[in-house]
């Protein structure tokens, strides 16, 4: 290529400046409307994982106990005291550490979720399941059916550690909190209650609560709504595993009979809770915040949304090629004007190639700058009614992708044509065209 | 003395159809430098045909065509593309200028692409177009110029990269006979003086006393015509 073919393509595009100004604008339309497209698309995902985010994207799990330990004989249950697990319950105890651990209150008291009775994980397994790239944040929990026998009051406990997002998510969070303070890490020896709890009993913030003999402060009162995990007392971890201890044959070690956990976003949502099933055994049992395949249900689809976008993508390079298909046919009789006078077919491909190259790159520039610019200035939100920041819509990876597929779709464009013209006779064209 | 162009029994045949359509056959002569040849005949007979394959824009079915002896019939098309910037210079009866391109860009186009610099071709298409009387006309489009001065375009195109063959079909066929007189003394010096051979395809609108030689393309075959 030498410097006559820029030189010439430049000034056919200077001289014939409407039509550059057309194929121009045709790539900025596309560009732009693929910009403004894939930004939509991904606000959608924004706005979907934040809507599954809110009700379904958290879970609790945890074994149910290893069957009715009123099964046992006295022997086997004076055994299990002494931590001697019963021969026909060792094939059910690979996760489960809790045969020895029941309590002395058998029939009342226990570690439950709900009505259930469940069996106790070792915190490590905790860590585990924490470890899944699927999750976002995992907590250990333990939650115990206590019975006072001064008054025979029945009332779940859960320990948790209230840090923790899981736990915000699946139990309580301070904005339950109705009246009085919530629980705090580094105060130990509070709780808080459920309000309807509190209502019944007659509790304020204030008052003492006893919980296996050991008095709590009710730091305050919390409505929990609707989640997985509802006990009427909650309090730190440490002073739950200290209160159940006084309650079982044998201490707790480093164990939790829950997991809470909070999938990594909404597309992952199923995938979580298989991966935490994997790791727990099929046995295990999940209760989620809402209707498990939400993600679903809304048709959040990574892949069709990609699908999607390609298809819009096709769509663009089909345009891209018509706008460069019309400018090189329509010069057609002038190109077979050049040639007759001794210009080189290959002289006559480079510099259609550059005008091609310049007019995509100008146009696709300026479709990038027009698309950011709409994204940037249109109330996308509040046109779509929702109430939600339009953050990590603007993607400049993908923009540059759209960029190039633009640039090289019109220069595969312009070669089509051109390529047929380079294999026809110089007097065809000036017949025909 | 070798000739500078010979045709050894051309022929061009097109399929239509699924039939084939003889244009001519068998079509011999030879041109020398000095000469202008005039092939007449009946409009369609295949004289802009045979213009088309003497140039190279256009493949013969059969023959050979020798260009300062050596055969042009099998080159490339690309290698043909450097022959016609090179030595052979065409002038089609509709000019066949570029109507986006003032009358200074048509002709530098032929000069492009050679490796002569902008100020080079610029000087060298400026004096032609002064040299055929359109100094005033050199950054007119074709469409803003007289048919008249369209066709000195095109023989300033012709002329630039000075030719050792020009081909001319029907160059006076649109213009008026005043004009035509002017075309005809435009080119024929270069001919004259030896420096290239015409040959011009016409029925019957040009000079024939300008003529070194006549030649009739009559029912597909070439004959000597009496001048």
């Amino acid at each position: 290529m030498n410097d006559d073919v820029i030189v010439c393509a430049l000034r056919e595009l200077r001289q014939n400046w409407r039509r550059t100004l057309a194929v121009i604008s045709g790539y900025a339309v596309t560009v732009a409307l693929v910009i403004v497209l894939a930004a939509v698309f991904l606000y959608s995902r924004v706005v979907q994982d934040i809507m599954i985010g809110g009700t379904g994207t958290y879970f609790v799990t945890w074994l149910p106990a290893c069957g009715d330990i009123s099964s046992l004989t006295e022997e086997e249950l004076a055994g299990l005291a002494k931590g001697i697990i019963p021969a026909k319950c060792q094939e059910q105890c690979e996760n489960c550490t809790g045969c020895n651990k029941k309590p002395y209150d058998i029939l009342n008291e226990g570690f439950v979720v709900n009505t259930n009775t469940t069996r106790l994980l070792t915190t490590e397994l905790a860590e585990k399941v924490a470890a899944l790239d699927s999750l976002k944040n995992v907590s250990p929990c333990l939650m115990f059916r206590f019975r006072d026998p001064t008054n025979n009051l029945i009332f779940t406990v859960a320990g948790v550690n209230p840090q923790d997002y899981a736990v915000e998510r699946n139990c309580v969070a301070v904005s339950d909190l109705v009246e009085g303070s919530f629980l705090d890490a580094a105060q130990p020896g509070k709780i808080v209650v459920e309000s309807g709890f509190a209502i019944n009993n007659g509790l304020k913030p204030g008052m003492k609560f006893s919980v296996a003999e050991e008095e709590f402060e009710i730091a305050g009162l919390v409505k929990t709504g609707v989640r997985p995990l509802n006990p009427d007392i909650m309090m730190l971890f440490a002073d739950a595993e200290r209160v159940i201890n006084k309650r079982i044959h044998n201490p707790l070690e480093k164990e939790a009979n829950i997991i809470l956990a909070v999938s990594h976003d909404a597309t992952h949502h199923r995938k979580a809770m298989e991966d935490v099933k994997k790791l727990l055994k099929t046995d295990s049992l999940l209760t989620t915040g809402c209707y498990w395949p939400a993600s679903e249900a809304l048709g959040l689809s990574g892949r069709m949304v990609w699908g999607f976008m390609l298809i819009v993508m096709l769509g663009s390079v089909m345009f891209a090629a018509k706008i460069q298909w019309s400018a090189v046919v329509e010069r057609y009789r002038n190109l077979a004007i050049l040639r007759a006078i001794g210009w080189s077919n290959r002289v006559i491909v480079w510099q259609l190639l550059c005008e091609s190259l310049f007019q995509s790159v100008v146009g696709s520039l300026v479709g990038v700058l027009i698309g950011a610019g709409l994204i940037i200035t249109l109330p996308v939100n509040s046109l779509l009614g929702v109430d939600a920041a339009m953050t990590g819509v603007l993607n400049p990876a993908l923009a540059a992708v759209i960029f190039v597929f633009a640039v090289l779709a019109g220069l595969l464009a312009s070669l089509f044509p051109v390529l047929r013209m380079h294999a026809r006779l110089p007097l065809d064209d000036l017949r025909r065209f | 003395m070798e000739p500078l162009l010979r045709v050894e029994k051309l022929s061009k045949s097109y399929h239509t159809r699924g039939h084939e359509v003889k244009v001519f056959t068998d079509v011999s002569f030879a041109v020398n430098a000095g000469e202008l040849l005039l092939i007449t005949g009946r409009s369609g007979v295949g004289k802009s045909t045979l213009l088309g394959l003497l140039s190279g824009l256009d493949r013969a079915s059969g023959g050979s065509i020798f260009f300062q002896e050596k055969e042009v019939t099998g080159l490339s098309l690309a290698e043909l593309a450097e022959l016609r910037a090179s030595s052979i210079g065409m002038i089609f009866q509709n000019f066949n200028l570029i109507p986006g391109w003032n009358a200074r860009e048509n002709v530098e186009a032929v000069l492009m692409h050679r490796g002569i610099s902008a100020t080079e071709r610029q000087k060298r298409a400026v004096e032609i177009l002064r040299e055929l009387g359109l100094a005033d006309r050199l950054e007119n489009l074709p469409a803003e110029l007289s048919v008249g001065q369209q066709q000195r375009v095109a023989i300033a195109r012709t002329l630039v990269n000075d030719p050792v063959l020009i081909l001319a079909d029907e160059p006076t066929g649109d213009v008026d006979p005043e004009t035509a007189a002017e075309i005809v003394e435009l080119l024929l010096p270069r001919v004259k003086s030896g420096r290239a051979a015409m040959i011009v395809a016409s029925h019957g609108l040009f000079d024939s006393s300008l003529a070194t030689r006549i030649v009739c393309l009559k029912d597909g075959s070439l004959s000597e015509a009496a001048q």
